[in-house]
């Protein structure tokens, strides 16, 4: 089980979405992390075949994914970030329909939807139409449809992205129970949402992965240190303004602040751990927040 | 897979409406249709099914061979009943006794005002009032004779030599005389049958206008795409889908219609010579009333599939249900664009535009002919074979087209 992409590039026009991606994942949960217009999306709707790349290939067990073609599909579950449905279908049947088109017997499909349907916890809605739900039940129709078939990878774009705190938690939960031995790659651009489930993480950045590993080594090898530093109120712009703060919290006449640098800012400066947090804004120079992708 | 399509067309409450429009649109024309009016003995008119049996009765006592004598004895008829006091009379009540006395011969006499007109395109209601029974002779003889003026005279461009003998063997090789009986069921049906046709044709594409392109409306394409089937089977469901549907809708609307039409006025008549009606006395193609029904079906139904395909491959191609509605209409309109023009060509290309297959009826009464392989063509197997043809090879585009969509 080796999904590989071999200096991966797309482009539109004149922009690069994707550049020269080389990357090989096996079974296990990928985090694929970025702001927004990182090209998150783009490298997933080609791992998905909706994309040719402009340049580069992906391979599946040493096959090309393109030439595979319908094998390949056979084996993909895809919640896209923009999850589109038949707003008039019920649940069931939007599920059957899925099904159908997956190649899922009738038989075997009426029995993977019942499992499905209880495991994201829209059994009780199975009757109702899909344009009935309120945006986190869709996401767990959606979680539901990629996951009908079996599939051996599972690509789940910004699947927490619009969800209120208890669903996100939810949802993450979701993903975990439901990763056993696949490959599952999911991107957001919420950094909690990958510490807790993600094995490996990929910090993707103006097209390229600009670093990847686990938690613990992409935060070891992280060039610059933490600290905290407690300061007076009129001192706070200034520190804004020449630093990398990943955090203010006020208190009484300042705040505290949490600063990313290479050398102690001041004297007064206690140096922190690191955390996933910090590591997104050294990487990209602002806050995770909680936009959706565009590219 | 394909089940689930046709779900998709039809769970949305638009096509929901749409469906609905179509049996009301069908329902109002039946209506018009139907209402066929009887004048009694005392000049009363009377509507309804009693009316229709009464017709029918007075009608069906000159069925027969329209040979010299039945044409003549026709001829005697009308003149006795014009010139009855009733007839001459200026009290309105009386005109309609005597128009009542002619109701049984009220289509031979239509016939005898094409055969015995002034020319070929002309029509003089009274004209059957002025002939006499010596000239019942040549009621057959002038069909042709008209013909050949025409050809000779105002339509001596329009036509090759070879065209014009095509023509004038048609007419005389006619088999005469024609059989008269009652047959208003299917003149009716045929009068009618371009708004059913049509109105249909809209609506069906309507319907499968967004097969393709509402994925992408849905933004459910990214699922859709990256599924097994997603580029071949799911694809080739919709087709099949759009298929069924165009099938489905046209003959249930199209036979809901005969039904309705031939339960009411009857069937009488179905065997009968096109031309032993008024609308299909000029008509060159020997065919007869049943046939020109099923040339009116299949036509009508060639032509939905053609267009409603055509509106599934814009959908598919633009990825926009308004382009794939609006393509279909000005398919249709076209020929309003250029009808204006008078010219042998450009009747021949406007006869091949596939609003001919729509009202196929009102077609078979053109002169459009075509030179196949040496051998001259009417129009109606020409677009028939031609849209069948071309429908069949828009579907392997459309699943190319849509395969590929990205």
């Amino acid at each position: 089980m080796e999904l590989k992409m071999s200096n991966l590039t797309k482009k539109f026009r004149d922009m690069t979405a994707v550049r020269n991606v080389s990357y090989t994942m096996t079974a296990g949960v990928y985090g694929l992390l970025g702001i927004n217009g990182a090209g998150k999306t783009t490298l997933m709707r080609m791992l998905c075949t909706l994309l040719k790349p402009t340049g580069g290939s992906i391979t599946w067990d040493g096959e090309d994914i393109f030439e595979m073609d319908g094998e390949y599909r056979k084996i993909l579950g895809y919640l896209p970030q923009d999850f589109g449905y038949y707003p008039d279908f019920t649940v069931y049947d939007y599920l059957m329909y899925i099904a159908s088109i997956k190649g899922v017997r009738p038989a075997a499909a009426r029995q993977q939807i019942k499992i499905l349907l209880d495991q994201v916890g829209m059994k009780k809605a199975a009757k109702r139409k899909m344009k009935k739900l309120s945006g986190g039940m869709k996401r767990r129709v959606g979680i539901a449809q990629a996951m009908l078939g079996d599939p051996k990878i599972l690509i789940l774009d910004e699947p927490t992205a619009g969800l209120d705190p208890n669903e996100r938690i939810r949802f993450r939960n979701l993903i975990s129970e439901l990763a056993g031995e696949r490959l599952v790659l999911f991107s957001t651009h919420i950094v909690s949402d990958i510490e807790y489930i993600a094995n490996e993480i990929l910090l993707m950045q103006g097209g390229e992965i600009k670093a990847s590993g686990t938690a613990e080594e992409l935060l070891s090898a992280m060039p610059e240190e933490v600290w905290s530093l407690e300061v007076e109120k009129k001192e706070i712009e200034r520190y804004l303004r020449n630093y990398k703060v990943s955090n203010v919290k006020t208190i009484p006449g300042g705040a505290v602040l949490r600063l990313i640098s290479s050398e102690r800012p001041n004297s007064r400066a206690v140096r922190e751990e690191a955390t996933l947090e910090d590591l997104f804004l050294d990487y990209f120079g602002e806050r995770a927040g909680e936009n959706d992708d565009e590219i | 897979m394909m089940r689930y399509e046709v779900k998709k067309v039809f769970s949305r409450t638009s096509s929901k409406i749409a469906m609905l429009v179509l049996f009301l649109v069908m329902g109002v024309t039946c209506c018009f249709a139907l209402d066929i009016s009887y004048v009694d003995e005392e000049g009363n008119t009377q509507r309804g099914l009693d009316a229709v049996s009464k017709l029918k009765a007075a009608q069906k006592k000159w069925a027969g061979e329209l040979d010299e004598e039945k044409i003549s004895q026709v001829i005697a008829e009308n003149r006795r009943i014009r010139n009855s006091p009733e007839a001459l009379a200026q009290d309105i009540t009386q005109n309609e006794i005597a128009y009542s006395r002619g109701q049984g011969i009220k289509e031979i006499r239509e016939l005898l005002n094409c055969a015995y007109a002034k020319g070929f395109r002309e029509y003089d209601y009274y004209r059957a009032d002025s002939l006499t029974e010596e000239m019942a002779a040549d009621f057959y003889k002038n069909r042709t004779a008209l013909l050949k003026e025409w050809l000779e005279g105002e339509a001596k461009d329009q036509f090759s030599d070879k065209e014009k003998q095509y023509l004038i063997e048609r007419y005389e090789s006619l088999k005469t005389p024609f059989y008269y009986d009652y047959m208003a069921g299917w003149v009716q049906l045929f009068e009618f049958a371009p708004t059913i046709v049509m109105i249909s044709m809209l609506i069906l594409c309507y319907l499968v206008s967004g097969v393709f392109s509402n994925e992408f409306a849905w933004k459910s394409d990214a699922v859709f795409f990256s599924s097994e089937y997603g580029r071949n089977r799911a694809v080739l469901a919709k087709i099949k889908a759009g298929l069924c549907i165009v099938t489905a809708v046209y003959f249930a609307i199209f036979f809901v219609y005969t039904g309705i039409m031939l339960l009411y006025l009857g069937a009488d008549g179905w065997n009968l010579q096109v031309q032993s009606s008024m609308a299909g006395w000029k008509y060159f193609y020997h065919i007869t009333n049943l046939k020109k029904y099923l040339v009116i079906g299949a036509g009508g139904y060639i032509g939905c599939l053609f267009l409603s395909f055509l509106s599934m491959l814009v959908s598919a191609r633009t990825k926009s249900t308004v382009m794939a509605m609006i393509a279909p209409v000005m398919v249709l309109f076209l020929p309003s664009f250029v009808g204006n023009i008078k010219s042998p060509v450009v009747n021949k290309i406007l006869g091949l535009l596939p609003d001919q297959l729509l009202q196929a009826g009102n077609a078979l009464n053109f002169f459009n002919l075509y030179s196949i392989g040496g051998k001259i063509v009417g129009e109606i197997p020409v677009i028939i074979v031609l849209y069948a043809v071309l429908t069949a090879a828009l579907l392997p585009v459309l699943y190319r087209t849509y395969q590929k969509a990205v």
